[in-house]
């Protein structure tokens, strides 16, 4: 490795090293400035990534315009997650450096998951972060919930971990190599084992992305994380397992077969997901189940890659983190020492809390795809491309689903400004990291819906 | 003169501007409301300035014919999109018409609000924008987010401030709406798909679109998405059942500008971009038009004569009016349009001073059933003068306005279907009869119920007078309006200027 493939890989090692200097600081000074130190890591990874344009390629990895934007994306949705969970941490008794040191264990298994360019190291960095996310999930020892939630996730999570290991074992059987871009060659003329072997790691993607049928994981563990660790799970965890679905989708383009596949599962999202979140009265599970159609509208981007459906789908997840991040972030602001989970709780919120009611607002109408929120540029780029490679069903059936979305998000708006207030307790005023931390995933959400057009070129530039 | 401004521009920022100011004032009730006020005044000034000088623009025959101003710039260069807005002699009528209902809607609101006021200003004024941007766009995907953007404050304003079922009569507006306007969000990128791939441009500008060779069964399909949601809007027979619903339920501001400006943007939507775009579908569906037309005059004519809620009553007239626009709009003729243009604002102002009328004595009695009233000519004159006035406008009295609008229509349809035109007179008949029975039972027969009511404050006055005097004024000297629609409806209909 020569200094400037080091000088390339820096923001993974500032992670991966950054997650033992928490854990080795937490055991000399318990207590100490643990997250202000995290902070500082992630956002010393964020710039460098940034700033320093470098590209390398080693055995394994290879670092790219691709990889780094993904980085970046990576590393804000961490900040903000890590400014979230400071204060809602300490209200509920989270104490500890477990937390931050995962959190920057999860980065950097996210960061390895979308620089890789073989299939190991694919698979190291995917199970490195779900693997941080079995700990993240049950981190409140004391709750039930939580300690359910992280079992369901575990089991779910190795179960797919199998599938896709065993995808990855035929492709290696079927062609010799682990390299991705000798793989991708081999799609061109492939065989039975080859498909088998690309059927089933599409099969464990779709687990890490939860679409439909394997989504079933995805209400519980939503429900029963702490707010903060949910917002980084619907966000990041979807994006770097886009960003890996990417890498491996020229795999998938063997054979119309796995495209029908692909086709199923973004039609069974969207279903799926709309119309099951419509009958939730746990705010947290119906984010879920809503994120699973939305996830239907990333597979349905992908179905139309060839017709520039990569970057909608790169777009949309964008736009969905910023959302997801808002929407969690305002629970998780809301929350004191009980989480409000039930949509009642939030009656009359929107004018007791108004940054958090602007927030979740604002997520929601994105969610929902109403300009001029991003969400609107969103679902626009996504069904564009469903048009142009013709799959007009598809694309018809999922703007009838969205209009079924719709009624769900607004029965939220509709609690935080339509009901009267349930009890007048008085609310804690959200602190300054949380402020930040809710009005920089808003704000983007308007900004994007706006003025999209920066980010549809860089996307353009790095998706070549 | 100020030309070199983006004139058009300023009319959709300058509400969004005022929501700023109001910023400082959120919780100050008496100093946020002469602002917003001011504001609605001040664009009220820009487009009467503009009406007042549409004669010295220079038309812009050679860029986009029968325009007066246009400003065109790249926004979403990506997918094709433009900032793309224009000014003709439609859309100044409907600019026009726009600034004026907002400030008789916030002047109508000004002492029944009095929670949240600052919300409240604050999203009549960006829904201000969002209308004046849906009457100016002409990109169809710019259309489609001001389209859209104009929702939200309403479903707001409905929900927060309204009264009886409001949140189900929100939430059925809003998915009412939305359902037709999903359809043809695809229908639009269906389009820029076609005409890209004939001309390897991709574009949502409405003058290349115009340009676009479609076969007659694509034509149709794509017609049908925009008619969906054209027709949720205006509201058609039988998708108008969220309109009684949505009306009745809304707080008076809200319900004025549901009648005097959001069902005109479907009528506008479908002048606008639903028939030029295309013609052969159009031309197929034209029966099936004429029908529902003629249903829903029929229809809503009858349901609103067995109305005991006034509100709901005046809501169904609503209804029953627009199918006037909408017959006018299917003849495709040059008197028709001329009439149904016309006649969207001329409902506009009738209808909206008639909801305005009614909220006044709700803000009284605290109830709007006809029942209740009865014998209230001689205990409050001055406002049983002004309802009887607005009543008779509504009929389509000679010398108000309505009648010059539905007259047009009528003239218009005879030449292309007499038997559209003769079914619509029994219309007329039916709206006598149902407005009749409301004028005779709230203004002149015995007092029902012992209700101590006040006359008109100077306020209420002057929104009366006003309107009242705009109403005469349209009934009796249409020519320069008519003047001012003459030309983008030769052009629409396909004559010569």
């Amino acid at each position: 490795m020569s200094q400037a493939d080091l000088f390339a890989m820096m923001p993974l090692l500032i992670l991966a090293g950054g997650s033992v200097l928490v854990l080795l600081a937490g055991a000399l000074r318990p207590g100490g400035y643990l997250y202000e130190l995290a902070g500082a890591l992630i956002a010393a990874a964020l710039l460098w990534s940034l700033l320093l344009p470098a590209g390398a390629v080693m055995p394994g990895l290879s670092v790219t315009p691709f990889s780094r934007f993904f980085w970046v994306f990576l590393d804000s949705i961490g900040l903000v997650a890590l400014l979230l969970a400071a204060g809602y941490n300490r209200r509920r008794g989270i104490t500890g450096e477990e937390y931050p040191a995962t959190l920057l264990f999860a980065l950097a298994g996210m960061g390895a998951a979308c620089t890789a360019s073989d299939l190991l190291m694919l698979f190291l960095g995917l199970e490195a972060f779900t693997f941080a996310f079995y700990i993240l999930v049950a981190i409140k020892r004391d709750s039930v919930k939580g300690g359910e939630a992280g079992l369901k996730y575990l089991l779910n999570g190795t179960l797919s971990a199998a599938i896709m290991g065993m995808g990855m074992a035929l492709l290696y059987a079927a062609t010799g190599t682990l390299k991705l871009s000798g793989l991708a060659s081999a799609a061109n003329h492939p065989e039975a084992l080859f498909l088998g072997g690309a059927g089933l790691v599409l099969l464990g993607m779709a687990f890490k992305l939860s679409l439909a049928p394997a989504h079933l994981w995805t209400a519980d563990v939503y429900q029963g994380a702490p707010a903060p660790v949910t917002a980084l799970l619907s966000t990041a965890s979807k994006g770097a397992s886009l960003a890996a679905m990417l890498l491996l989708l020229p795999l998938f383009g063997a054979w119309h077969g796995l495209r029908d596949l692909l086709w199923a599962l973004a039609l069974f999202s969207m279903l799926a997901g709309n119309f099951a979140a419509l009958r939730q009265s746990s705010l947290k599970r119906m984010l879920a189940w809503s994120s699973v159609g939305q996830m239907g509208y990333v597979a349905l981007a992908l179905v139309a890659a060839p017709s520039g459906g990569l970057r909608a789908a790169v777009f949309y997840i964008v736009i969905y983190a910023t959302a997801g991040l808002a929407a969690f972030g305002a629970l998780s602001a809301l929350s004191d020492r009980f989480e409000p989970d039930r949509l009642d709780d939030y009656r009359g919120l929107g004018y007791r809390c108004p940054l958090a009611g602007i927030a979740l607002a604002v997520a929601m109408f994105s969610l929902a795809g109403i300009p001029p929120t991003a969400g609107f540029i969103g679902k626009f780029g996504v069904f564009n491309a469903a048009l142009r490679q013709g799959e007009t069903t598809l694309a018809i059936i999922g703007i009838l689903a969205a209009l079924v979305a719709v009624f769900f998000y607004l029965r939220v708006v509709v609690m935080l400004y339509m009901k009267p207030a349930g009890d007048s307790n008085q609310l804690r005023s959200p602190g300054f990291s949380e402020i930040i931390a809710l009005a920089v995933p808003t704000a983007a959400t308007l900004l994007l819906g706006v003025h999209p057009q920066p980010l549809l070129d860089l996307l353009a530039k790095i998706l070549t | 003169m100020f030309t070199e401004y983006p004139l058009l521009t300023i009319l959709i920022l300058l509400p969004l501007a005022g929501c700023l100011a109001l910023l400082p004032l959120w919780n100050c009730r008496v100093s946020a409301r002469p602002v917003a006020l001011g504001v609605g005044l001040l664009e009220l000034a820009l487009s009467a300035w503009l009406y007042g000088s549409w004669r010295e623009l220079t038309p812009l025959q050679a860029k986009l014919p029968g325009y007066l101003l246009v400003e065109d710039a790249p926004w979403i260069p990506a997918f094709g999109i433009r900032y793309t807005l224009g000014l003709d002699g439609i859309s100044l009528l409907m600019v026009l018409l726009t600034s004026f209902t907002f400030c008789i809607a916030l002047l109508v609101s000004w002492n029944s609000i009095k929670e949240k006021t600052g919300l409240f200003l604050t999203l009549m004024l960006t829904m201000e924008a969002g209308i004046m941007g849906v009457f100016l766009a002409l990109d169809l995907a710019l259309f489609y987010l001001f389209w859209e953007v104009m929702l939200i404050p309403m479903f707001f304003l409905i929900g927060i401030w309204g009264h009886g079922r409001k949140i189900y009569s929100t939430i059925k507006f809003f998915l009412f709406t939305m359902f037709g306007s999903l359809l043809m969000l695809l229908a639009i990128i269906a389009l820029q798909l076609l005409h890209a791939k004939q001309t390897g441009i991709a574009t949502f500008g409405l003058h290349e679109l115009l340009k676009t060779q479609l076969p007659a069964d694509t034509q149709l399909w794509l017609f049908a998405a925009f008619f969906l949601a054209f027709a949720i809007k205006f509201p058609l027979f039988p998708l108008h059942t969220w309109l009684p619903d949505a009306h009745t339920d809304a707080p008076t501001a809200g319900s004025v500008i549901l009648a005097g400006l959001l069902l005109k943007t479907g009528s506008y939507g479908l002048i606008r971009f639903g028939y030029p775009l295309f013609p052969l579908a159009a031309q197929t569906l034209t029966p099936l038009f004429y029908t529902l037309a003629l249903i829903g005059i029929i229809y809503a004519s009858l349901v609103a004569f067995a109305q005991e809620d006034m509100k709901r009553l005046i809501a169904y007239s609503s209804i029953a009016h627009m199918g006037y626009v909408a017959i006018g709009i299917a003849a495709w003729q040059p008197v028709a349009l001329s009439g149904s243009i016309l006649q969207m604002a001329n409902h506009g102002i009738t209808t909206g001073a008639l909801f305005c009328l009614v909220g006044m004595l709700d803000e009284r009695a605290h109830t709007r059933e006809i029942a209740a009233f009865g014998g209230l000519w001689g205990k409050i004159p001055q406002y049983s003068f002004f309802f009887l006035f607005f009543s008779l406008a509504s009929l389509g009295l000679p010398g108000l306005n309505n009648f010059v609008g539905e007259f047009l229509v009528l003239a218009g349809t005879m030449k292309k279907a007499p038997l559209v035109a003769a079914l619509a007179f029994i219309g007329i008949v039916l709206t006598l009869i149902y407005t009749v029975r409301l004028v005779q039972e709230v203004i002149f027969q015995k007092e029902r119920q012992p209700l101590a009511l006040a006359d008109l404050s100077p306020r209420e006055l002057l929104i009366l007078a006003v309107l009242a005097t705009v109403d005469v004024w349209m009934g009796v000297h249409p020519a320069p309006l008519l003047d001012l629609i003459h030309g983008p409806v030769q052009l629409l209909t396909g004559g010569g200027l």
